[in-house]
């Protein structure tokens, strides 16, 4: 089995999810519509969240509440690193960058907490960091009263192509590390975490180091996933960068795709991105709506659509269907 | 020396004082907490969500926010009931985490209800005594704080009664200190569940209309109200009355001495409570004074 795998053609779900990726790739080079682009990018941003959230809650059995402080540091240290001349992509790296340390800082007293304590304890970090950049303005004049705010200079030449490509990079990696953590001894650890720890522990698991590894992974790519998403919209202040906005896209997209499942935040994170654009008329309310939307989602159907699917055997069929195409390829 | 000694009394007076509001806060989030072993996230909004009742009742029907609870709690408890009963109790079948995203939402639904209907613009419970001020010998009181500390108190000792004397307090008692051993003593749990987020409730209503007459308020106030809170639970440890009260003048002094000692910096003040919570946690998750 192994070695057919290796030796003769690549296995059929991997040579499709490589065609949906070039495809995507040559959606601006084709002519797709640049609103369409917008959808995508957002929807792009959205799932790479997803997946690192999932893999904390999901897999890694940690409710964590604070993707906002990585989203807004590492914002932060875009913005503030183009005003001292900072190349962009090199911002870009330094900002998952400081999101990593930054999680890897908070890393000792946050896992001594478990459960519960652990959300309540991370849902501090982002109001720490909003009060300190709200007073705090390394670069640039002083601003009185509502200051701290940033413009991202220096990316005026860059296009909605662009950001498309690197958000595109970014939601395929997180999807790519997903799927390898999962195959690897991480991601057995992982999972024996989430459903004891107690017994991972005595089991021989290192607890302490395997919540770290995926803490510290989440962390980056949430922190480049938000840097990106600041070059697409060169703005930032200590409001809008911790806001609890970038809590709400990856929980709501989890949550509603399905928690613990592979497939769950891209199902998520296209409802999650259509509901944004759909209910951005609507202004206040959106926030009730989607809150409404996730109160329904846990009380109603608490798998999320991707547990419903495989409840009702709906990939029974295409499964099927590619064992057959499968087969029928490795006899020839 | 002396005169720092004079001039540090002011602060430690009213971060005292300002510990009442905290302790009214916490003591909904430690009844849920306590019998569900479920932290509300949403608790800060509601909070504030009854910060802006009063302020509804006073803008609209002019009735002192005081006045308004008397409409208030009773309208917060119903909807608490209903909440936990409809909402909560149907995720706790799945998970703890379940019914911690559910908080969430309902946190959520909360921020967006108030910032639809009053606009994200900071208010205040303006009300003809609320910047009064009283000499006490060499010392001048603001009333709002006397009327934080009072209520605190107040609170404290109707729950405590509460908890004591009556068949449902009991029960409470009963499901949060040892549930199976309850459920066998013929205590309905998700009965009891739904009567405590009643309670915590109208605690939060009771805590909005303090906080709106210390405090102005927009509609994202709700969070800081909920670390602190938390923060006064574990310091003071679960189930202790005394605790929560000596937890929340803990917080109150740390923001009135840290805002003074730094020379009324704002970001010391509002910051130094959020690090004690996080080296609380980190130190002893189970608290200072919890077993």
């Amino acid at each position: 089995m192994v070695v057919r795998d290796k030796m003769k053609i690549p296995r059929l779900t991997t040579l499709i999810s490589v065609a949906a990726l070039v495809v995507l790739a040559l959606f601006p080079v084709v002519g797709v519509s640049l609103s369409w682009l917008n959808y995508l990018f957002i929807f792009f941003i959205y799932l790479a969240l997803a997946n690192m959230w999932n893999l904390l809650a999901g897999y890694s059995g940690l409710i964590c509440l604070c993707p906002h402080a990585f989203v807004g540091l590492a914002g932060y240290t875009l913005a503030i690193g183009t005003w001292l001349g900072v190349p962009f992509q090199a911002g870009l790296i330094a900002g998952a960058i400081v999101a990593a340390l930054f999680a890897l800082l908070i890393s000792y007293p946050v896992f001594r907490m478990r459960g519960i304590y652990f959300a309540i304890g991370t849902l501090i970090l982002p109001e720490v960091l909003k009060v300190w950049f709200s007073y705090w303005r390394p670069v640039g004049n002083v601003y009185q009263g509502m200051g701290a705010g940033y413009s991202v200079t220096g990316v005026a030449g860059v296009t909605l192509v662009d950001t498309y490509w690197l958000g595109l990079a970014i939601a395929a990696a997180s999807i790519f590390l997903v799927y390898m953590i999962l195959k690897t001894k991480l991601g057995l650890g992982l999972t024996a975490i989430r459903d004891n720890e107690n017994t991972a522990a005595s089991a021989g698991a290192n607890v302490f180091r395997l919540k770290l590894y995926s803490f510290i992974i989440a962390a980056f790519i949430m922190g480049i996933a938000g840097a990106v998403y600041y070059i697409f919209s060169p703005r930032i202040n200590p409001t809008g960068g911790f806001s609890i906005r970038w809590l709400l896209v990856p929980l709501m997209a989890t949550v509603i795709g399905g928690e613990g499942l592979e497939e769950g935040p891209i199902i998520g994170a296209a409802i999650v991105t259509f509901l944004t654009f759909r209910l951005a008329d609507y202004g206040a309310w959106s926030l009730l709506i989607q809150g409404i939307i996730l109160l329904v989602v846990v009380t109603v159907m608490p798998q999320g659509i991707a547990g419903l699917l495989r409840q009702v055997g709906a990939y029974r069929f295409p499964v099927k269907l590619f064992q057959a195409a499968e087969g029928r390829i490795h006899k020839s | 020396m002396e005169d720092f000694l004079i001039g540090l009394a002011p602060p430690i007076i009213k971060g005292i004082f300002l510990g009442g509001l905290y302790v009214v806060i916490a003591l909904g989030l430690s009844l849920v907490f306590g019998v569900m072993k479920l932290i509300n996230v949403g608790h800060g909004d509601l909070v504030i969500l009854g910060s802006y009742f009063a302020f509804a009742a006073m803008s609209w029907l002019g009735m002192d926010p005081f006045l308004g609870l008397v409409m208030g709690v009773p309208l917060f408890f119903g909807f608490g009931f209903l909440v936990q009963r409809f909402i909560i109790n149907r995720t706790f079948r799945v998970s703890l985490d379940a019914a911690l995203i559910a908080t969430f939402g309902i946190s959520i639904i909360v921020q967006g209800l108030v910032q639809a209907i009053f606009t994200p613009f900071a208010r205040s419970l303006n009300t003809s005594y609320r910047l009064e001020t009283f000499a006490v010998g060499p010392l001048t009181i603001s009333l709002r704080y006397l009327l934080d500390f009072i209520g605190g108190l107040a609170v404290m000792i109707a729950l405590r009664e509460f908890l004591r004397r009556t068949y449902l307090g009991k029960a409470i008692s009963a499901a949060s200190q040892n549930k199976p051993v309850a459920q066998r003593m013929g205590i309905n749990p998700t009965r009891v569940y739904s009567f405590a987020f009643a309670i915590a409730m109208s605690c939060a209503a009771v805590a909005g209309v303090l906080q709106g007459l210390t405090f102005s308020f927009t509609p994202t106030s709700g969070p800081p109200l909920l670390i602190i809170s938390f923060g006064v639970i574990i310091l003071g440890g679960l189930g202790s009355m005394a605790g929560t009260f000596i937890g929340g003048m803990i917080f109150g002094l740390t923001q009135t001495l840290g805002a003074y000692l730094s020379g009324g910096s704002m970001l010391v003040q509002n910051i130094a409570a959020y690090l004690l919570v996080f080296v609380i946690l980190a130190v002893r998750p189970q608290g200072i004074f919890g077993r």
